[in-house]
């Protein structure tokens, strides 16, 4: 029997061969042989598989069962937790409480400076720092009678140098 | 709908009360309904703890769907047909984890099938039915997802070949030829295992 032959067979058991075919495939299997048994065997395998599933039964009790299926239900079901909106008086202390921190910084450090020339600083020295430039500091030791100024960046309409700090004698 | 109401109502009003959210109505059909879903999970898996997590989830689904359920087929093979299509997806899923089995190779290389000689033998005759469905289902364990796939929906879904062919993905002609090997591969088991007796 080749290979087409044989499912053939098997699409006549299924019920699944146009009309023609079926009867010229009866009027084989009339006269016997190896199709006839191959046609049996495929039959006998069928008839086994009936009613198998029907006697499968779920090893958890209906009650357990449920409550897993209902818990997942009620999981899914809930809202997902979404963050809570940040209101705008929220947002704006966001920004006042660090900008508020700097501020009474540049004052703290603003008030240890004498207006006079002298120093809170020992040995006759002096830091200042201009507001209008919060990029420069000043150190002046009159004993030495040196004057440091530091720039963190350079000065506008200066040339750029690789110097960070000019030493005036 | 009182809880009574619920075990004497037929599915269709059980499943018009679940779809206005009665959850007790669900509860039944779930009962009413559970074991051969399972059934059809376990024929599909063959793994216990799998069959349970996958008609769950197929509970879970049936639930969040039931709107869309329209009553053209029964619910049963609704819920059914969701259990299938969770199958199948995990199937796929496990089949990109692991090599082709034998079966698959032997198919691909012209089917140990068509050389088999038939049983002639009914190695089920004269066996009780508990022993006989120990029998199948040992048997059923060694075939692969596919043959076993196309068996499990041939013969206990009751699709026809183009069904399945849809179902798989895959054609007419794939269809027809596991079907053959699984039925074949099955009846030589069946066979063994009664000589082994």
């Amino acid at each position: 029997m080749d290979w087409e032959a044989q499912l053939k067979l098997q699409a006549y058991l299924d019920g699944e061969l146009p009309e023609a075919e079926r009867r010229r495939l009866e009027a084989t299997l009339a006269q016997g042989g190896q199709s006839s048994l191959l046609l049996a065997e495929l039959r006998q395998t069928r008839e086994a598989l009936a009613g198998f599933e029907k006697e499968i039964q779920m090893p958890e009790s209906r009650e357990f069962f449920w409550s897993k299926i209902e818990r997942e239900i009620r999981r899914q079901e809930s809202p997902a937790r979404v963050p809570a909106p940040v209101s705008w008086a929220a947002r704006l202390r966001r920004l006042l409480v660090p900008a508020s921190t700097v501020a009474l910084l540049a004052i703290a450090g603003f008030l240890t400076i004498r207006n006079d020339g002298s120093s809170l600083l020992p040995g006759g020295t002096e830091m200042e720092t201009a507001l209008t430039d919060t990029g420069a500091f000043t150190y002046r030791d009159y004993s030495a009678g040196t004057t440091l100024v530091w720039l963190s960046y350079p000065a506008e309409n200066e040339p750029d140098d690789d110097e960070d700090a000019v030493t005036l004698q | 709908m009182t809880e009574n109401n619920h075990s004497s109502a037929d599915d269709p009003a059980l499943v018009r009360a679940a779809q206005q959210g009665d959850m007790e109505a669900f509860e039944e059909l779930v009962g009413r309904h559970r074991d051969k879903i399972f059934a059809r999970a376990y024929s599909m898996m063959r793994n216990e703890e799998e069959a349970i997590d996958l008609s769950q989830e197929a509970w879970v689904k049936g639930w969040q769907r039931l709107r869309q359920f329209q009553g053209e087929a029964s619910f049963g093979t609704w819920m059914t047909r969701i259990v299938i299509n969770l199958c199948l997806d995990q199937i796929r899923r496990q089949k990109r984890h692991r090599t082709e089995s034998i079966e698959e190779l032997d198919e691909a290389s012209g089917g140990v099938e068509r050389q088999m000689p038939v049983v002639i033998v009914n190695p089920t005759s004269g066996l009780e039915r508990a022993e006989l469905r120990q029998r199948i289902d040992r048997a059923l364990g060694q075939l692969s997802y596919e043959h076993r796939t196309v068996l499990v929906l041939h013969e206990f879904e009751e699709m026809e070949y183009k069904e399945i062919a849809r179902t798989m993905g895959c054609s007419i002609g794939t269809v027809m030829s596991r079907l053959f090997y699984a039925r074949r591969k099955l009846a030589a088991l069946l066979a063994d295992l009664k000589k082994q007796d």
